[in-house]
């Protein structure tokens, strides 16, 4: 007992230490902070991503930075825990962090009055509120990327172009039995009713390693296409399921949360035909990447394993960087330096048609739309990568603005 | 010589029952209380709004646990649950215009109702089946929550809380709210601990120790089970809300999972089951340790002194956390709260190591 | 008809897979007294072991798993030996939050030392079904199940040989067993062994379905039913048990889910836990605690 209350005595003066080392602050950096969950729910992609972002933020600082200004990332782990996530938060804000990046659901929702609160420009790519593209109402949260409503739609849309029509096809939407999951259902009954198509929904149970029973009845169900809405170690099983089912990997389209990784534990080659919605290109072939490559990866400055360079959720995580970079660029020519929360968000909202050297479809930000156009393309997966088969594209904006507005109006009035 | 014995004489019945008999505990405690008192005083807003707050609300939540855990007996893997039902309640309270008072006396009694039904599991068995039975509670707790968009608030499950007004105070700002959940964890404290004194607490006891033994001395066990679940959920479900409304200011279903049941208990087991104390021991080492331990070797890898893969030091915490709640259940299984008592007793007989008797 | 029986076979041939972690439970509850909740993450820590052997090491498959299998034996003694040792005699809650303490340490060790990104498996089950008439049967399934009857069936067996029957005299009684001669300690230091094993045979088959990753120690929700419903000690009762939770929580939710409009094997499975509780609370073939003032 007594050498465990040294033990004890020595975490609190470790805790001491950190309480004390990190009070400083340095004029000509520009701190981001990534606080995310690196041990608990969203594992199957924070790590690839924030390592996307961090030598993102690298390749920016050994390149000079931006007017004297360089980067800097704190990183935590938050678990997924709103209560982690709002100590790390409160701290990096000590430490001056201009923006915040969760890559947590439960933890941007805990914080979003927060960050309204302190005028904290906080990021939510592919997670969050979906309703946080009104800018009006949430003036300091940046979607940034196509909501999971945009991307509904979009996935719709591809539908109609391949079939020539919508009308009278059947689209089953297998989900995760979670807000998540549930989050596209009323954009895609919208869509179903104005297009006259039969649309029907199929949720597992929650972490949906076990799907067999809701596939028996999607079988029979026999749609034209499947829609899968899961996240991890759910994904592969739903194709699995789907594939096995007899439904042709052509025809199963999968949510943004589909990587090299899933489709290996699919099998390769079974995987081959699979279609996904992308927000971001994949691979090494653009500019962005290649400087990466060259300036960061090779010399050995690279902050993980150099094979998930390229990855999907790897290149996700450079997009996201290279956004607000892209902003603080803009912010800083504006109004000067020292950054803060307001100009950053003012440079957000600057950003016309950028597309980060090809990476990404052109993305367009204004004072009310935070989300950019809800652009994506579709992207299949051939046997060793996934491969675009289409170009960016938004559809159906008007129905997604609808279900933003709604949920918007919802906040406002304080729900 | 800080816990002066001699000449302490307790020459009336109320002074010698009062709660903390021996003087040198009561300055203690009166020190304490200044000290949260005066807390956004002295107190930069990270530590008062981070650390200091949620601990307090924690520590009310682990104290209406350890009620029925420790004093009670009945073990309870879903006492989340029963703080998301009172969170629930209240916001929908106070969303349809009623007082802020009535919303956490009403999430207090919704708790109350709905955690005797997981008290109905404890009539019938103990021990691990009430574990396993109450774990089943949580699930399904859980799964209405998610799957009532009336409840959980639509598409976007997450709920606001509205601006209230509690005793005419209105509750913005950091003061306001560490105020309100000060006061809530010291109505806790204060109740717990005159209930382990009365002859509910007493019953509550024997029921622990044996129930069969306790329904012989004229103890209805049926009864004081029930009892300590309504007594409990109901403090669990206030504490619920006061989470809610001081803390989160935002109500989602994951902030009341399974494993936060799971950290409840670990803050029970750790503090030392059944102690007042302990239950603020727990909840800060629950709480804070992961914080501390993410913050310690974020800065260890900045200094330079940890060359590990990001991924690595994210789970290091995790790692560490784990063996320390493993340790402490091998070395100290009375938990924290025994570490004070041994503490409290060496400087009872300070300057002598052992008492004469 | 064909709808009801495709639910009702891969409903109890997943429930065979649950049993696969419910095995272990069982093997050490009935020696040792103790609920392993770690058993979910004893799962996720064997199929990392086996990734690790063959996507680090680049061993054939098989090779791995049997490495697997050793090193998981090993394991499972050295977490009786440091830590379940030392808690003889402690009320059920702290036995309890140790193994759930092992559990969260585990989940840090695997995804911490070996990445955190799922991983894949592949043991070469082709995914093609098997096509009875209107009936798919899912291969992966089906060689669980049969996997997990053929580890029921040699546990069976195995305490019918010589150390099985020394188990079965602890599982009765540690105090009398001793005073014949019994090593207690290393009866139980053997079912944590055997535990350890059942959970590398679940580890390989969800782990090539589902990838490897932490979420692997979730499994431990529908073992836990499987446990409750068949009775704590019993292993047929893991058999019994698992093919009936298996088959609830596919045909309920096949019928329920679409006019519900959600996921409800959860539900089924926690009210499977709640109603053997309150029925009857060891299970069907468990043994009834007697309990004594």
């Amino acid at each position: 007992m007594r050498g465990l209350f040294k033990g004890l005595i020595g975490t609190v003066a470790a805790a001491a230490l950190t309480v004390t080392g990190t009070a400083k602050t340095d004029d000509d950096t520009i701190k981001f902070a990534l606080l995310q969950d690196f041990t608990a729910v969203y594992t199957f992609v924070t790590d690839e991503y924030n390592q996307g972002q961090r030598d993102y933020l690298t390749l920016i600082n050994e390149e000079g930075g931006i007017d004297g200004y360089t980067f800097q990332a704190l990183v935590r782990d938050t678990g997924n825990e709103p209560q982690r996530g709002l100590e790390a938060y409160n701290r990096a804000r000590r430490e001056g962090a201009v923006l915040v990046d969760f890559l947590s659901t439960p933890v941007s929702r805990a914080a979003v009055s927060r960050v309204l609160r302190d005028e904290i420009v906080m990021i939510t790519v592919l997670h969050g509120r979906g309703d946080a593209s009104d800018g009006t109402t949430f003036p300091y949260v940046f979607p940034m990327m196509a909501t999971y409503w945009s991307q509904a739609a979009v996935l719709a849309d591809h539908i109609e172009q391949n079939e020539d029509g919508l009308e009278g096809k059947r689209i089953a939407h297998v989900y995760i039995d979670s807000p998540f999951g549930r989050e596209p259902v009323p954009v895609m009954q919208e869509l179903a009713e104005r297009k006259g198509f039969e649309y029907r929904t199929f949720a597992y149970p929650s972490p949906g390693t076990e799907q067999s029973a809701t596939w028996s009845d999607v079988r029979r169900y026999r749609p034209d296409y499947v829609m899968i809405w899961g996240a991890g170690g759910g994904q592969p099983v739903s194709v699995r399921e789907a594939i096995r089912n007899g439904i042709a990997p052509e025809r199963i389209l999968s949510v943004v949360w589909m990587a090299e990784t899933d489709a290996r534990t699919v099998g390769t080659d079974v995987a081959t035909g699979l279609k996904r919605f992308e927000a971001v290109a994949t691979g090494t072939d653009y500019p962005i990447m290649e400087r990466i490559m060259e300036t960061v990866i090779e010399p050995g400055l690279g902050t993980g394993d150099s094979e998930n360079v390229g990855t999907t959720y790897y290149n996700i995580g450079v997009a996201s960087m290279a956004v607000s970079v892209e902003a603080a660029r803009l912010a800083l020519e504006e109004y000067g330096g020292p950054l803060t929360g307001e100009k950053l968000r003012d440079g957000f909202r600057m950003i016309e048609d950028y597309d980060a050297e090809g990476m990404m479809p052109p993305l367009t930000f204004s004072e009310e739309d935070h989300q950019g156009g809800g652009f994506g393309r579709i992207s299949q997966w051939n046997g060793e990568a996934w491969e675009p088969v289409t170009d960016w594209y938004a559809s159906y904006q008007d129905i997604v603005w609808e279900e933003i507005e709604k949920d918007a109006a919802g906040f406002r009035e304080g729900r | 010589m800080f816990y002066r014995l001699s000449g302490v004489h307790h020459t009336r019945y109320e002074t010698a029952r009062q709660l903390w008999p021996i003087p040198a505990d009561r300055w203690q405690v009166w020190i304490l209380l200044a000290l949260a008192l005066g807390a956004p005083l002295y107190m930069a807003d990270l530590y008062l709004t981070s650390y200091m707050l949620p601990w307090l609300v924690w520590s009310a939540a682990a104290l209406s646990l350890t009620l029925l855990m420790g004093v009670a007996g009945q073990l309870h893997f879903g006492f989340a649950a029963v703080m998301a039902i009172g969170a629930y309640t209240s916001i929908h309270i106070a969303r349809a215009g009623w007082p802020f008072e009535i919303a956490l006396i009403g999430a207090g009694l919704t708790a109350a109702v709905i955690g005797c039904v997981f008290g109905a599991a404890a009539l019938r068995v103990k021990g691990l089946y009430l574990v396993m039975a109450t774990l089943a509670m949580q699930y399904l707790v859980d799964w209405v929550i998610i799957n009532v968009p009336a409840i959980s608030g639509g598409a976007q499950a997450t709920l606001q809380t509205p601006d209230v007004t509690f005793l005419f105070v209105p509750m913005q700002g950091d003061t306001a709210l560490y105020y309100g959940a000060l006061l809530w964890a010291v109505i806790v404290t204060v109740l717990v601990l005159n209930i382990k004194r009365t002859s509910f607490g007493r019953a509550l006891v024997a029921v622990r120790d044996k129930d069969y033994a306790a329904s012989i001395i004229g103890v209805n066990s049926f009864k004081y089970k029930l009892l300590a679940f309504f007594t409990s959920s109901f403090l669990g479900g206030v504490s619920g809300a006061v989470l809610a409304f001081c803390y989160y200011q935002a109500v989602t279903p994951e902030q009341f999972g399974f494993n936060v049941s799971i950290q409840l208990v670990a803050m029970v087991l750790v503090g030392g089951l059944g102690s007042v104390i302990g239950a603020y021991l727990g909840a800060g080492f629950v709480l804070l340790a992961p914080i501390f331990l993410t913050n310690a070797m974020a800065y260890a890898a900045i200094q330079g002194w940890l060359t590990v893969s990001s991924n690595l030091l994210a789970h290091i915490p995790l790692m560490a956390y784990g063996a320390l709640i493993i340790g402490f259940l091998l070395f100290e299984p009375l938990g924290l709260a025994k570490i004070y008592d041994n503490i409290r007793k060496y400087f009872l007989v300070w300057p002598f190591r052992h008492s004469g008797s | 008809m064909a709808y009801f029986l495709e639910l009702l076979v891969n409903g109890a041939l997943t429930g065979l897979m649950y049993s696969l972690v419910a095995l272990g439970i069982v093997l050490i509850y009935k020696s040792a007294g103790v609920p392993n909740l770690a058993q979910g993450a004893m799962v996720m820590l064997s199929a990392y072991f086996i990734w690790m052997f063959t996507a680090m090491a680049g061993m054939p498959i098989f090779v791995s798993i049997g490495l697997a299998v050793v090193a998981m034996f090993a394991f499972g003694l050295l977490a009786e030996r440091l830590l379940l040792r030392k808690m003889v005699g402690q009320p059920i809650i702290m036995i309890v939050m140790l193994t759930l303490g092992l559990e969260i340490f585990l989940r840090g060790v695997g995804p911490g030392f070996l990445g955190a990104a799922p991983k894949s498996l592949d043991l070469g089950i082709p995914l093609t079904p098997i096509i009875v008439g209107d009936v798919f049967i899912n291969r992966d399934y089906l060689i669980g199940g049969i996997v997990a009857v053929v580890l029921i069936g040699l546990s069976l067996l195995f305490f019918r040989t010589r150390i099985g029957t020394k188990l079965r005299a602890v599982s009765d009684d540690h105090v009398s067993s001793w005073s014949v001669g019994i090593s207690v300690e290393r009866a139980i230091g053997i079912s944590w062994g055997l535990a350890g094993i059942s959970a590398v045979a679940a580890g390989a088959l969800w782990g090539s379905v589902q990838g490897v990753d932490w979420t692997l120690s979730a499994l431990l929700f529908p073992a836990i039913a499987v446990v409750i419903l068949g009775g704590l000690d019993s292993i047929i009762g893991v058999l019994v048990a698992g093919l009936i939770v298996g088959i609830l929580g596919s045909v309920i939710p096949g019928y329920v889910d679409p006019i519900v409009g959600g996921g409800t094997r959860n539900v089924v499975t926690s009210l499977i836990i709640l109603f053997t509780i309150m029925l009857r609370p060891h299970g069907i073939f468990g043994r009834e605690d007697i309990e004594r003032v």
